[in-house]
């Protein structure tokens, strides 16, 4: 972890990752409520999306959103979705140093000095590994109880509701988590405006909350 | 100010990491999707065999109309429109006709009291 004072501002994610996030974070939203909407029959939710029916063709269609959405922005970008699968991929020492005192945000766990991080901290990268596998199963699941809800057997049918629901929930959840710390923590609040405005941060917290990735960054200016 | 910006492009690793998880993601995606398939497949060739056996044994029937059936008319005639043959009456209705959901609960005690059905409809 840097402790000397660093002036300057770095640009850590993107316009075109910040517009996937932006749309991604939409569908999910919609997703999400219509999902919930379905699974505990509750009227008001339906009667936002002008009833069950259309209900169904929005959360139908914001799935191909949700879908299509991270593919064009792979296919276009694949040098930071490269960049991201690597680093995501990459556990050292740190990082399980990290998890062992969970970054500090426990306050129970009293930490001097939180281990120097990448440009995700490990919880990132365990959730970033979550979403994906969450995202696959449910896409996965979702298309064949739409196209082919006619033509498979129950048990096929009743097994994809099954695993659509419950990594739908544990996604809501995770996502819940990330929004707690990304925008509303006073420790890492600040992350928030650079992923859903304008893609940058103070150095200053980059050299303290991603002391590793910021090391390289001094490097190659 | 400083600005500082990460370098853009990749690293060897970083394709061969980025393309093994789309290769990944991308054969457990067509694997998934060709069991789908197959069995779609499979299933449409199964529909069509049942709706090709259904309309076979249809044609075979010497009665293919359940309004031309003697046996159904006759049912009518004693029992269901005592006297002429007339769909549709309250009694047929109560006891040709299946029953869903709510309706239930008021078949239950249907059947667990014929006689006061009975002496209700005599009423």
């Amino acid at each position: 972890m840097s402790t000397e004072h660093v002036n300057g501002k770095v640009l850590k994610h993107g316009t075109q990752t910040r517009t996937m996030h932006w749309i991604h974070l939409v569908a999910f939203i919609v997703l999400g409520l219509t999902g919930i909407g379905f699974y505990w029959d509750i009227a008001g939710i339906a009667s936002i999306f002008g009833g069950p029916a259309n209900a169904s063709l929005v959360h139908r269609w914001t799935g191909v959103v949700f879908t299509v959405g991270p593919l064009f922005y792979i296919l276009l970008n694949f040098d930071r979705f490269a960049r991201f699968i690597d680093t995501i991929g990459s556990f050292s020492k740190e990082d399980f140093a990290w998890l062992k005192v969970m970054g500090g945000y426990l306050p129970f766990i009293k930490v001097d000095e939180v281990p120097a991080q990448d440009k995700y901290n490990a919880g990132q990268k365990m959730l970033g590994w979550m979403i994906i596998i969450g995202c696959i199963l449910i896409i996965l699941t979702g298309f064949p109880m739409w196209l082919w809800r006619h033509s498979m057997s129950a048990v096929f049918l009743n097994i994809c509701y099954n695993i659509h629901f419950w990594t739908a929930m544990i996604m809501i959840l995770l996502v819940a988590g990330h929004f707690f710390l990304a925008a509303i923590h006073p420790k890492s609040r600040v992350e928030f405006a650079s992923m859903m405005i304008d893609g940058y941060i103070d150095a200053e917290i980059s050299a303290h909350h991603n002391g590793k990735w910021f090391t390289q960054l001094e490097k190659t200016e | 100010m400083t600005t500082f910006a990460e370098k853009e492009g990749m690293t060897r690793r970083q394709f061969f990491k980025g393309t093994g998880i789309l290769f990944v993601s991308a054969v457990f995606m067509g694997v998934f999707s060709k069991i789908g398939f197959d069995a779609y497949a499979a299933s449409d060739e199964y529909i069509a065999k049942r709706a090709a056996g259904l309309y076979s044994l249809d044609e075979s029937m010497t009665l293919r109309k359940s309004h031309l059936n003697p046996e159904i008319a006759q049912i009518y005639k004693d029992f269901l429109s005592p006297g002429e043959v007339k769909p549709l009456t309250a009694k047929s209705e109560r006891l040709l006709h299946t029953r869903y959901g709510n309706e239930i609960p008021a078949l239950i005690e249907e059947l667990k009291n014929p006689n006061a059905t009975a002496e209700n409809e005599a009423a």
